[in-house]
């Protein structure tokens, strides 16, 4: 038998905002880092040296050479680029894709070698993907990962079916739903069948994440809170993950507010990145009007303007009609930015909203002759959201059946990348 | 990052988040592996958040290497003084392991500083419990008194089922490394580094370096080693190690590379590897974008007419010139 088959499989999660890494099995990711790499560029745009007198090009090479191992990532990347201007921050990952494969492969190398200090041939890897995703682009990860570093085996899964078996239980196995991921760049709401991923139906919002820290920014700098510029975008963030809730109605929300300022209306105290100096500032209104902008985006752009429950209703309706009733039964939330008090239930009763008022339609339209069940909708979350595609995973990996659905190394060396273009779904996933 | 970290950055992370939310005291049970077959176990409950288990489990000794109570030889004396009180060693050690550690958080010393070094001396168990034997070696070449099994092979394990061997001398000690590798591109790089690496050795400011050879074939110390210990596809590496290279601080640092040395070579060689697949993916590029240039202009002629149309159907374009009117 393999040995690697015997020790953990590694799971990573590179999301757009931040990567999550850690062993199968284990409940939580052992490291959470922005997905950032700086990189010391100053050598390779310099002109090749003409003279090849000894000493001086061998100097010159050997600093270049010593360049290629001067980069860091995730936290220390940011501290490193605030600290000094040799260092450029790269992005590998844009709106869920990867756009930059140096880097990318410089982000892995690290987070095997530097933060989770496992030597890769000898574990499994499990690696995820958005369901946008190009073949091509897997055929390019599956050739990083054999080539470079020589995997015994790998696994690409699709984020949202990760997000669905996260959960799964023994007595329930649910792989069938809707996946309503929203993460730090890009909004998507994935329906499931068993496992596989219904491609036609997926639905993309143009807000996320990044577009609340922006609107509380907005809402704040109209006040005049006293925010020093520079700063407002991480002030607003962590406004954003400290102190917004999602409100059942935005007017009756607004009375309490005025009625009860001193219990509602929140201080943020930091320091002026430049002097040092003190300042404070309220947090009101922006508290439940931040994740409004999911349930009535019209508050914050102009140009797209259907709110949540309406998307996730249209994209069960664009499945296929078998379904949907299973679809209904089990919206899954997935990504940091649906972590806000009280998100799921708004969404339940919205699109429970949307459901019964078809309901009531089609028996007024039938006469009453026939009554329609009625449809059980069911909004889950859990409270391990954040990581929850992390998470799934890890469980997914840690059973038998994976290393059988798993890519071998001999079978890379036998066809090729294009092995990686499709990935079985296995019996564990349902 | 050049040189691997002694300290485990996990076991690191968990360790000051505990400390630092002690009364928060949630449940903990998780388990990780490291290079060269290295795994961790940690474990702490509700009912006692100052106490954590901390199981470690060893890479398989090859049968040349002498282990006692399933543990490097001296590794216990050694834990017990680098940490004291505040770890306990249980035995017999949890199911599938080789060593289980009672960890006591209220017993840290109080001041700042010091628990923190602390911290980081327990996530560096591995070089501890590991480097035992050699460090053993090491410093009897600086101290003073009776030296025992000079002039005699001893062999240390540091991957699962492979050995390296330290020749202790009188006024030196010569370790070496058999270096295997699996896969045969890897073997090609690792051969071509190491002599790369003996090279460097040479150049000037590097005279105080332990000086280090490389051959193909066993040295001559390794003479009573095993047949199977002596066949390495990428050669045999030895340094020379002199009182200069152990004496006071230096000791800790020396074990630690010594005895990673393996790891530290397989780790820039999938560095290189990396970086020849950035110089021919941009190699790569450069060529497409040559090869664009050299297409004939026949293309450019009859391309106007089929912009044309396209432009007509383009929705962005409509938009354009809806704007610009």
């Amino acid at each position: 038998m393999d040995p690697a088959t015997a020790r953990p499989a590694v799971v990573i999660d590179n999301g757009t905002g931040y990567t999550k890494m850690g062993f199968a099995g284990n409940v939580e990711p052992c490291f959470i880092v922005p997905t950032v790499v700086a990189v010391n560029e100053s050598f390779v745009n310099q002109p090749r040296p003409r003279s090849t007198k000894g000493g001086n090009w061998l100097a010159q090479h050997s600093a270049g050479v010593m360049a290629d191992l001067d980069f860091c990532i995730g936290e220390e990347a940011l501290a490193r680029s605030k600290s000094s201007t040799t260092y450029n921050l790269s992005y590998p990952i844009k709106h869920g894709q990867v756009e930059n494969w140096d880097a990318m492969e410089r982000f892995w190398q690290q987070c095997i070698f530097n933060y989770l200090r496992c030597d890769p041939e000898d574990h499994y890897f499990l690696l995820t993907e958005s369901p946008l995703t190009a073949p091509e682009s897997r055929e390019y990860t599956g050739e990083i990962m054999f080539e470079t570093f020589n995997v015994p085996g790998l696994y690409i899964a699709v984020q949202p079916v990760l997000a669905l078996a996260a959960g799964y239980t023994t007595s329930k196995c649910e792989m069938t739903g809707v996946v309503v991921d929203v993460g730090d760049g890009a909004t998507h709401v994935v329906p499931v069948a068993d496992g596989y991923v219904i491609g036609s139906s997926i639905k993309s919002i143009p807000i996320s994440g990044k577009d609340v820290t922006r609107f509380i920014q907005q809402l704040m700098r109209e006040r005049g809170e006293h925010v020093p510029p520079e700063d407002s975008f991480e002030v607003a963030r962590k406004v954003k993950e400290m102190y917004c809730y999602t409100c059942s109605d935005i007017v009756k929300e607004f009375n309490k507010h005025d009625k009860e300022p001193a219990k509602y209306i929140k201080q943020w105290r930091g320091t002026k990145p430049k002097t040092g100096a003190p300042y404070s500032c309220d947090v009101g209104y922006e508290r439940f009007l931040g994740p409004e902008v999911f349930f009535n985006p019209e508050i914050y752009s102009s140009d797209f303007t259907t709110p949540l429950p309406d998307v996730i209703d249209k994209c069960i309706q664009s499945a296929p009609i078998d379904t949907r009733r299973a679809l209904y039964k089990n919206v899954v939330l997935s990504g940091g930015s649906t972590m806000f008090k009280d998100f799921h239930r708004r969404l339940q009763r919205d699109i429970k909203k949307i459901v019964d008022a078809r309901v009531l339609a089609s028996d007024a339209r039938l006469g009453g002759q026939q009554k329609a069940q009625p449809v059980e909708v069911n909004v889950v979350s859990h409270p391990i959201q954040r990581y929850a595609v992390w998470f799934g995973g890890s469980v997914l990996a840690s059973t038998p059946e994976f290393f059988t659905a798993c890519h071998t190394k001999a079978e890379y060396e036998e066809c090729g990348a294009s092995i990686c273009r499709t990935n079985p779904v296995f019996k564990g996933m349902y | 990052m050049i040189l691997l970290q002694c300290p485990c950055r996990y076991l690191l992370q968990v360790l000051t988040t505990r400390v630092q939310n002690l009364e928060k005291g949630v449940e903990l049970d998780c388990q990780w592996v490291e290079f060269d077959d290295v795994r961790y176990h940690i474990q702490a409950t509700v009912k006692n958040p100052n106490i954590l288990l901390l199981s470690l489990s060893l890479p398989t000794p090859p049968p040349e290497t002498v282990f006692s109570g399933g543990l490097p030889q001296g590794a216990i004396e050694a834990i017990k003084a680098a940490y004291g009180v505040v770890l306990q060693i249980l035995d017999p050690p949890r199911d599938g392991f080789n060593l289980t550690l009672k960890l006591n958080l209220s017993k840290l010393p109080p001041d700042e500083e010091h628990k923190q070094a602390l911290l980081v001396k327990i996530a560096s168990i591995r070089e501890v419990v590991l480097g035992a034997p050699l460090r053993a070696v090491l410093r009897q070449l600086v101290s003073r008194g009776v030296k025992s099994n000079l002039n005699k092979l001893l062999s240390l394990v540091h991957r699962p089922d492979e050995s390296f061997f330290v020749f202790p001398q009188v006024d030196k000690a010569t370790v070496i490394f058999p270096m295997r590798f699996k896969d045969s591109i890897d073997t090609v790089l690792a051969t071509s580094f190491l002599q790369e690496f003996v090279e460097a050795r040479k150049t000037a400011g590097l005279g105080n370096a332990p000086p280090c050879l490389w051959s193909s074939s066993p040295p001559q110390e390794l003479k009573g080693a095993p047949e199977k210990a002596l066949s390495a596809n990428a050669g045999f590496v030895s340094f020379v190690i002199f009182p200069r290279h152990v004496d006071g601080r230096k000791l800790d640092k020396t074990v630690w590379s010594l005895s990673t040395f393996h790891a530290y070579v397989s780790y820039h060689v999938k560095c290189s590897e990396g970086f020849m697949h950035t110089r021919m993916r941009r190699r790569v590029e450069s060529l497409i974008e040559a090869l664009d240039r050299a297409k004939p202009d026949l293309e450019k002629d009859d391309q106007p007419a089929q912009n044309r149309s396209f432009k007509r159907l383009s929705l962005k374009d409509g938009r354009g010139s809806f704007n610009s009117r």
